[in-house]
């Protein structure tokens, strides 16, 4: 199909004025990828794709929706008040956005699980720093945008998820009030907040894609890494990636495109999971809902800044937590990349994966003596992970890694 | 040619330049940041006007200044009685550590003592100084009422639903509590024998 468009006319003049046939062969035709990539390679193309969908559905809901916190008659406000006309009477308005809603929940998964798998076959590790660094910054966008977006229907969540954030900035000693008040834009969160938070919202993702495109151009100078975690020498060990791994990733989203539309059309509540039922309750200043929670991908985070009792040590936490994964390709020293050679690290691994959702189940959870305790030895264990990294090539012994794939 | 030139007088008109322009993008950036300071009405300083005997002996009441919430409690003599005894557990029992808990009114120890300048009222901002969550009223002391949501020695207070800080009748925080401050208080007083003006 490829080749047959690249050959007509129409393409030689395109190709003579845009090298286009040379981009095409050195970035899908030609370039090498392992042969031996399995499914938890599809996470980031798929990622790509639920970007796509989020810009795709931001844009249209912005056609209907309202920044304004002012007060309507019906006792609400113009902005939760245009997000239920979306729902009620905007043609097709509650598919686009549950679409929206569900998107940035499936995106955290997919990100997520990209995540996990670079943690477990060791794909930060050299030379593919710097693209787990960009990375970092991808995810740590992606959590403002969340963040930002979360404001916006003007629930009771959405309102003292944002006091609660904004709150967090004033623990910062010297510029902490100052940062704050950049941030609200007023005494406390209300109309300037909202209407700043709608801009950001606009802008994150912008960012984000023109990050993404750095982050895929770095993935193409070093080449993707593979389970193995070797380096491959020989051609025979790489096939093209087009058509192989575009018909792979394809299949990887028919796939998730059925776990997507399920919870779309069946489930976009997800038992309060990715839209909180609080979130339906307009904002109200004078009232604290009983119990805030973040939505689920932000909630390991939180577990770890309330794990602290000094308000400034559970923010400059948090900050690490964040922090320290941009440091991880230089914390692990171990030559070997990949956790199947690695027979301590793997276990260290999973552990944290497993130690990343205790948090996140704390997070979620209103806090108990119990969990209180719990979620603080989990992030001891979180920084404990990170910590040891240096120290595990010492008494660590490796497997024999092969010679080829 | 650059054979000729004098290499270091050319580094030090690049340095220069090139120095002045990064002067002048840093300038640019002012107007920005500050237009994401608070606009000038809505700094315009608002004052609540608000009549405390509508408060019944007991009650509390949350009403708005400046789009913060404020709390006003009536407090009866039982309540008063129970600020005393307990500043050992206090973090900031004399209301002394930042400028925000204190006032130019609180002159002597029994107004600092129930930060407010009639004692029955407590006027104070209602967020709570950890993450500006509004604290639940518990008044009466003991766990009675409230269960194992307060401390076994709870002398009558706030508690914050978010994340579990404490205070006292008074308004302080409670040690143990991630609240590093007690509840703001703000300039208030009184026209009348029961009108207030607060801001």
């Amino acid at each position: 199909m490829l080749d047959k468009i690249m050959k007509t006319q129409l393409f030689a003049w395109i190709d003579k004025r845009t090298d286009a046939g040379a981009i095409i062969k050195s970035q899908l035709t030609e370039y090498p990828a392992p042969k031996n990539l399995n499914y938890m390679w599809n996470f980031g193309s798929l990622a790509l794709l639920v970007l796509v969908l989020q810009i795709l559905t931001g844009i249209f809901l912005v056609m209907y929706y309202k920044p304004s916190a002012e007060a309507t008659f019906g006792g609400f406000s113009v902005a939760f008040d245009s997000v239920e006309r979306i729902m009620r009477d905007v043609n097709f308005g509650w598919l686009i956005r549950y679409m929206h809603a569900v998107g940035a929940s499936m995106f955290f998964v997919v990100v997520y699980m990209h995540i996990g798998r670079g943690l477990y076959y060791g794909s930060f590790k050299a030379p593919r720093e710097l693209l787990w660094i960009i990375g970092v910054v991808i995810l740590l966008i992606m959590q403002g945008s969340a963040f930002f977006g979360y404001l916006l229907p003007w629930g009771q969540m959405s309102f003292w998820g944002a006091v609660v954030i904004t709150n967090l900035f004033g623990a910062i000693p010297v510029l902490g009030e100052y940062i704050g008040q950049v941030l609200v834009g007023g005494f406390a969160v209300g109309d300037p907040t909202l209407n700043r938070f709608f801009s950001l919202h606009y802008l994150f993702p912008l960012l984000l894609a023109a990050i993404v495109g750095g982050h895929i151009h770095a993935l193409h100078v070093v080449h993707s890494s593979n389970p193995e975690g070797i380096d491959l020498h020989k051609p025979e060990e790489t096939i093209p990636f087009h058509p192989y791994y575009t018909i792979k990733d394809a299949f990887g989203v028919a796939f998730f495109l059925l776990f997507y539309c399920y919870i779309v059309f069946f489930n976009p509540q997800m038992g309060g999971y990715f839209i909180e039922v609080d979130n339906y309750v307009p904002a109200n200043n004078l009232q604290t809902p009983a119990h805030i929670a973040p939505v689920w991908y932000l909630t390991p985070w939180y577990t770890i800044l309330r794990s602290f009792e000094s308000k400034l040590l559970g923010v400059a936490a948090m900050g690490a937590s964040l922090g320290i994964l941009f440091v991880l390709p230089f914390l692990c020293r171990s030559a070997v990349r990949s956790a199947r050679y690695r027979p301590v690290y793997q276990i260290m691994v999973i552990m944290f994966f497993i130690d990343v959702i205790v948090l996140g189940y704390c997070g979620h959870s209103s806090p108990t003596a119990t969990l209180k305790v719990v979620g603080q030895i989990a992030t001891a264990y979180y920084f404990l992970f990170f910590v040891s990294l240096p120290f595990l090539p010492k008494f660590e012994k490796t497997k024999p890694v092969p010679e080829g794939i | 040619m650059t054979d000729q030139a004098d290499q270091s007088r050319r580094n030090f008109l690049y340095v220069a330049a090139g120095g002045l322009g990064a002067v002048a993008a840093g300038a640019t950036v002012v107007p920005f940041i500050g237009s994401m300071l608070p606009a000038a009405d809505t700094l315009a300083a608002a004052k609540t006007e608000f009549n405390v005997s509508t408060v019944a002996a007991g009650q509390l009441v949350t009403i708005q200044w400046q789009g913060k919430p404020v709390f006003v409690v009536h407090r009866t003599p039982e309540l008063l009685a129970q600020v005393d005894g307990h500043d050992g557990k206090l973090k900031d029992a004399d209301s002394k550590d930042i400028e925000a808990v204190q006032a130019e009114w609180m002159d002597t120890p029994e107004k600092r003592k129930y930060r407010a300048i009639k004692k029955e009222y407590l006027i104070v901002v209602a967020s709570c100084t950890h993450l500006g969550c509004i604290p639940l009223f518990k008044p009466t002391a003991g766990r009675k009422d409230w269960g194992d949501s307060v401390p076994e020695d709870w002398a009558g207070g706030w508690h914050c639903p978010c994340h579990g800080s404490y205070y006292d009748m008074s308004a302080r925080v409670v040690n143990g509590s991630p609240a590093p401050h007690n509840l703001h208080v703000m300039p208030y007083n009184y026209t009348s024998d029961t009108i207030v003006v607060i801001g």
